[in-house]
């Protein structure tokens, strides 16, 4: 009988390969992978956006997004990502199917997306400059604070993308979120446009 | 020509797709055929300001009522289609 191998791999597994390259001196970009997340996709069932809304308060302490932004709690991250609808993100399993279908089900369709999608923050000095390659977002800190969010096409490409907080160095964390099976190919397109900056790739289970 | 979702905000017209003008309507089962004939085939060529559907795949996947004046693109009105973001309709 065939052997069969059920580890878990990242959809990146094969691209990502951690490391500097591209431009000389210090790495304008970081490309860094989130691995290990849970995300449950929240929809409201029709005409009970309201009642959705009352179970999430009830659930998380705080009201879920209901514009482009995030809401961060001790535990979750709460990512809208269209009209009546959010993610949530936490880890540990803490706010995963088990947990938010007893409460959500009534009132809203939910769907575990905890590795449908991939998840990339980008940092750097010049992260900036690279996403700006990429996306039509204006993400001037005038206009893109912490906690904006927005969905959004990379490269024809789907994405979910939002502002975490900023690093301890001060430099602004944007988080990408892409289809597992689109990863890879915008993963290339991400490395290249970081190239000329200096790019230090990397994973991490940290968020 | 950029859309501004009512949803999203301002964004390049390259997240959003096309489906066509807004005002036919399905008509009921016992209509007759040169009603659903219409409805299937006949379209006007809109010189000006048309009502059209439009899709927000690159963004927030919700379908728009845009008014439009062909002639010049200028966009007076975008709203959410019936259905679409349903907490926001008629808000």
């Amino acid at each position: 009988m065939a052997e069969f191998s059920w580890d878990v791999r990242s959809p990146l597994d094969r691209a990502l390969a951690v490391g500097r390259y591209g431009g000389h001196g210090d790495a304008g970009v970081a490309l860094t992978e989130i691995r290990n997340f849970d995300l449950i996709q929240v929809m409201a069932r029709r005409g009970k956006a309201a009642e959705m809304a009352k179970a999430a308060e009830g659930r998380f302490g705080v009201a879920a997004p209901e514009t482009p932004k995030v809401v961060q709690t001790a535990d979750a991250t709460l990512i809208w990502s269209g009209p009546d609808q959010f993610l949530v993100r936490s880890k540990g399993d803490k706010h995963g199917m088990a947990a938010l279908a007893p409460l959500l089900a009534g009132s809203a369709s939910l769907s575990d997306q905890s590795h449908a999608r991939v998840l990339v923050s980008v940092s750097g000095a010049k992260a900036r400059t690279m996403l700006a390659k990429l996306s039509s977002i204006d993400l001037h800190p005038g206009v893109f604070a912490v906690g904006a969010a927005a969905a959004t096409s990379m490269d024809h490409t789907s994405v979910t993308l939002w502002r975490g907080n900023d690093r301890a160095d001060g430099q602004a964390v944007f988080n990408v979120l892409v289809f597992a099976t689109f990863a890879e190919s915008l993963w290339h397109t991400m490395q290249d446009s970081a190239a000329e900056y200096g790019v230090a790739i990397g994973h991490s289970e940290e968020f | 020509m950029r859309i501004v979702c009512p949803f999203c905000g301002e964004r390049e017209l390259g997240e959003f797709t096309y489906l066509g003008d807004a005002k036919p309507v399905r008509p009921t089962a016992d209509a007759g055929e040169d009603a659903v004939h219409d409805y299937v085939y006949l379209r006007d060529n809109v010189a000006g300001v048309m009502s059209e559907n439009w899709y927000h795949g690159g963004g927030c996947r919700a379908w728009l009522k845009v008014t439009r004046n062909t002639l010049t693109h200028e966009i007076a009105a975008v709203e959410p289609a019936a259905g679409a973001g349903a907490a926001k309709v008629g808000a």
